[in-house]
């Protein structure tokens, strides 16, 4: 028999029985959309998560410290930490061991300076940031780390140095009483006391790139003066010119560039100055020359940038195998996982019984309808129908069933989808979709990119319910599959007619 | 014993069938040796509880003997296993039902032309060959009508189409007029006829009545499960061979031959003139 006419049999046979089919696919579209909606919310979820993860910065890096010597460059959270010999150390021979790691991408000590130091820079060294953040790295690995300009170019000659993106806005104004200009620092909302609204930026003192900076440190510096008489700390500003004054060193200095904010790569990216790391170790030499060979060769930390998140583990792993201790967000990201899985486990859980009820009313159905079919099947196999075509033609009304309601059902799921966001973008969101507003579109086309939005999500958007291209497919196979599963034991039923029946039953 | 000439098609050998009814075992059929040749009409004969319709399942492959075998064209029928018998079925055996069993849901073409589907014959193909079966019973201009909208006649001529469809060189007829009234039971017996002769098919024809047994070349008589009667029907063997082709029209019968019945069953022999005499008293 060929399948067309299988398929013809099954659809006249589906339609025959039109209220029982209706009510049977029902069943099965209310069963996939419960599923699909289940997962969709789990989804959700995880699209939260990983955005949240995102913002904290970069995930693929592993922050290896010895056990001494952690840096409190982590968040906190996330870090994770073994027990690790004391003895080992961070040197540049542990850095070209991380380096030839597999799953690898860019290695680069950080050198923290640990002096204090001071900046100025404008007319007159005007305006002055105190107790400036210097981080020291590898200026090579700048981009295999995954490190980001912002504006400008990386420093070539000495004396060139990167600056944290916020950085300009740290100085303060010295002939006007040290007042500070605001930013939001890419929360999109300055507040405003007064007005009780949300503000743009203002400019800064002075453009960073190409800005010449005055540093001054040493190795008992407290800090500029301008600073002790303004807040009224220290001992008084004569024992700091007197003593300490005679040691500090100054360094003129000239940005560069602008490193992209990111605290997973070190609080100087954001805030403080990132200068290579041959220049920090010649200031440190300068500035304190009996620590220095210790502290020159010894590094607080090793940045390692993994290739991507799914090699992070394994880095990991490869380096405390070595003693040294390591932190990621690698833990704090399984769990989320993990959390989100259990969830979804939950989630889909529900839906699946739903679907179970729905397989059952198909199976009911079946049953059914080989029982009132009986003399039929017993004609067809007399007249010389094959039993595996019998066997077919009702595990094809059955898989159709379950086709027919996971299509349905997930077209279903995709609108109650769009309703979920809708509705969660619009009561829950508001804010933050008015906060955007402000950045040009109108609200004429805000109806389309909210729309747009709940479908295809976007950076700034919340969806509640996330439905993936595999989830759609996932279902209506499933949904067949199960079709076909519990039509399975009624067509079995089925072929197990006798041809005789067809003749004993002459009424 | 009657013979004819030609080769046999159905060959039956000790047939013997049992069946367990509560705790004893009742013999449905015992030593039936049955020989019926190509294009013959034979007809098995019986009262209700004869073995007429087990012997019918034993021929079509139905059931499974308990002793003794069956041969339809040489192949064992009653050793063929499920899908065996199925494309055996398909391709040398047509079914006449009593009750015409036409499929409720698909048309009169549809049902004529199922058979053919089963073989896997493309649509339009069968649906040719479908109508002009049909046209031939005579049903040309019902070839969109289901089953509930025919009267019984014609869907017994469904039938009688269907089962000829794929001209098989057997076809069994299990009581095809049983339905039917007494003109009606002569049109289709008519038509069964027809066929066969057209195309020198083979019918076994499972009957009580005594009107339709006298339309076959050869009554096969059964009483308790065993042949108790096997016989030429002189009305139909004494015909002159080109007239056979009209033989079964049944103003052909010549009803009142006193050569009839000369058969020793005495029942049939008591039944059959007085029932053709009143033409059409049901029995």
């Amino acid at each position: 028999m060929r399948f067309g006419d299988i398929l013809r049999l099954c659809r006249q046979n589906l339609w025959r029985r039109k209220s029982r089919t209706i009510l049977t696919v029902l069943g099965v579209i209310v069963g996939c959309c419960s599923i699909v909606l289940m997962i969709s919310l789990g989804q959700g979820i995880n699209e939260q998560n990983e955005k949240m993860l995102k913002s904290m910065g970069d995930l693929s890096i592993v922050t290896v410290y010895t056990s001494g010597g952690y840096g409190g460059m982590m968040m906190g959270s996330g870090a994770s930490s073994s027990s690790a010999s004391s003895d080992v150390k961070l040197t540049d021979e542990s850095v070209e061991s991380f380096r030839a790691m597999p799953g690898v991408s860019g290695v680069t000590p950080v050198m923290n300076y640990n002096y204090n130091s001071s900046v100025r820079t404008g007319a007159g060294g005007r305006y002055l940031y105190d107790y400036v953040q210097i981080m020291g790295i590898d200026m090579s690995q700048f981009d295999q780390m995954g490190f980001k300009l912002k504006d400008g170019a990386l420093p070539m000659r000495e004396g060139e140095v990167l600056a944290g993106e916020w950085l300009a806005y740290d100085f303060m104004d010295t002939l006007k009483n040290g007042e500070m200009r605001s930013s939001s620092r890419g929360d999109g909302c300055v507040w405003n006391d007064d007005t009780a609204q949300c503000e743009p930026d203002e400019d800064s003192y002075f453009r960073p790139v190409g800005a010449q900076l005055t540093l001054t440190t040493g190795a008992n510096y407290q800090g500029d003066p301008y600073t002790q008489n303004l807040y009224g700390t220290g001992s008084g500003g004569g024992s700091v010119g007197g003593a300490g004054e005679s040691q500090n060193v100054t360094a003129d200095m000239r940005i560069t560039g602008v490193t992209v904010s990111d605290y997973n790569k070190g609080f100087a990216t954001s805030d403080g100055i990132v200068m290579d790391l041959k220049s920090l170790k010649e200031l440190i030499a300068k500035v304190d020359p009996s620590a220095a060979k210790q502290r020159t060769t010894n590094y607080d930390q090793v940045l390692v940038k993994a290739q991507d998140m799914a090699s992070v583990p394994e880095v990991e792993s490869q380096i405390k195998a070595l003693g040294y201790e390591t932190s990621s967000y690698e833990d704090m990201r399984k769990s989320l996982e993990e959390q989100s899985r259990a969830i979804q486990l939950i989630l889909g859980g529900i839906g699946a019984v739903s679907l179970l009820v729905a397989a059952i009313g198909i199976a009911n159905t079946m049953v059914m309808s080989v029982t009132e079919r009986t003399r039929e099947i017993g004609i067809m196999k007399a007249l010389g129908c094959y039993v595996r075509d019998i066997r077919v033609m009702f595990l094809t009304e059955a898989g159709a069933i379950g086709f027919l309601g996971g299509l349905i059902g997930c077209a279903i799921s995709a609108m109650l989808s769009l309703g979920i966001n809708i509705a969660g973008m619009s009561y829950l969101g508001g804010s933050m979709s008015s906060g955007s507003g402000g950045d040009g579109s109108g609200s004429g086309d805000s109806v389309w990119t909210m729309l747009w939005h709940a479908i295809a999500g976007g950076d700034d958007v919340t969806r509640y319910s996330v439905i993936p291209w595999w989830l759609y497919l996932f279902a209506i196979l499933f949904a067949t599959l199960i079709g076909l599963l519990f039509g399975f034991g009624p067509a079995n039923k089925a072929v197990k007619i006798p041809a005789l029946d067809a003749i004993k039953n002459s009424e | 014993m009657a013979q004819s000439d030609a080769r046999p098609i159905i060959e039956v050998r000790n047939l013997r069938k049992e069946y367990p009814v509560e705790d004893e075992t009742v013999v449905a059929l015992e030593r039936v040796d049955l020989s019926i040749p190509q294009g013959q009409i034979c007809c098995i004969f019986g009262e209700s509880g004869s073995g007429k319709s087990t012997l019918l399942n034993q021929l079509a492959g139905m059931e499974k003997p308990t002793r003794g075998g069956v041969r339809i064209g040489g192949v064992p029928v009653s050793r063929l296993d499920e899908r065996e018998l199925a494309a055996f079925r398909q391709k040398h055996i047509g079914f006449v039902f009593q009750s015409y069993n036409l499929l409720p849901n698909l048309t009169a073409l549809e049902n004529v032309a199922m058979p053919l589907m089963f073989r896997g014959v493309p649509k339009d193909q069968r649906e040719r060959t479908a109508r002009a079966v049909l046209k031939r019973v005579g049903l040309g201009h019902r070839l969109t009508h289901y089953p509930r909208q025919m009267s019984g006649g014609q869907q017994q001529r469904v039938g009688i189409a269907r089962a000829f469809v794929t001209k098989p060189e057997v076809v069994f007829a299990d009581e095809p007029t049983g339905n039917l009234d007494s003109k009606t039971k002569a049109e289709v017996m008519a038509m069964i006829c027809s066929f066969a002769r057209d195309f020198n098919q083979t019918i076994v024809l499972v009957t009580h009545d005594p009107q339709m047994a006298s339309y076959a070349d050869r009554i096969v008589t059964l009483l308790d499960g065993r042949i108790v009667s096997d016989r030429i029907n002189q009305a139909e063997a004494n015909r002159p061979a080109a007239s056979s082709q009209v033989s079964c029209d049944e103003s052909t019968i010549p009803i009142s031959s006193p050569n009839l019945m000369p058969g020793t069953q005495s029942s049939i022999q008591s039944i059959v003139p007085t029932h053709f005499a009143s033409q059409g008293a049901s029995r």
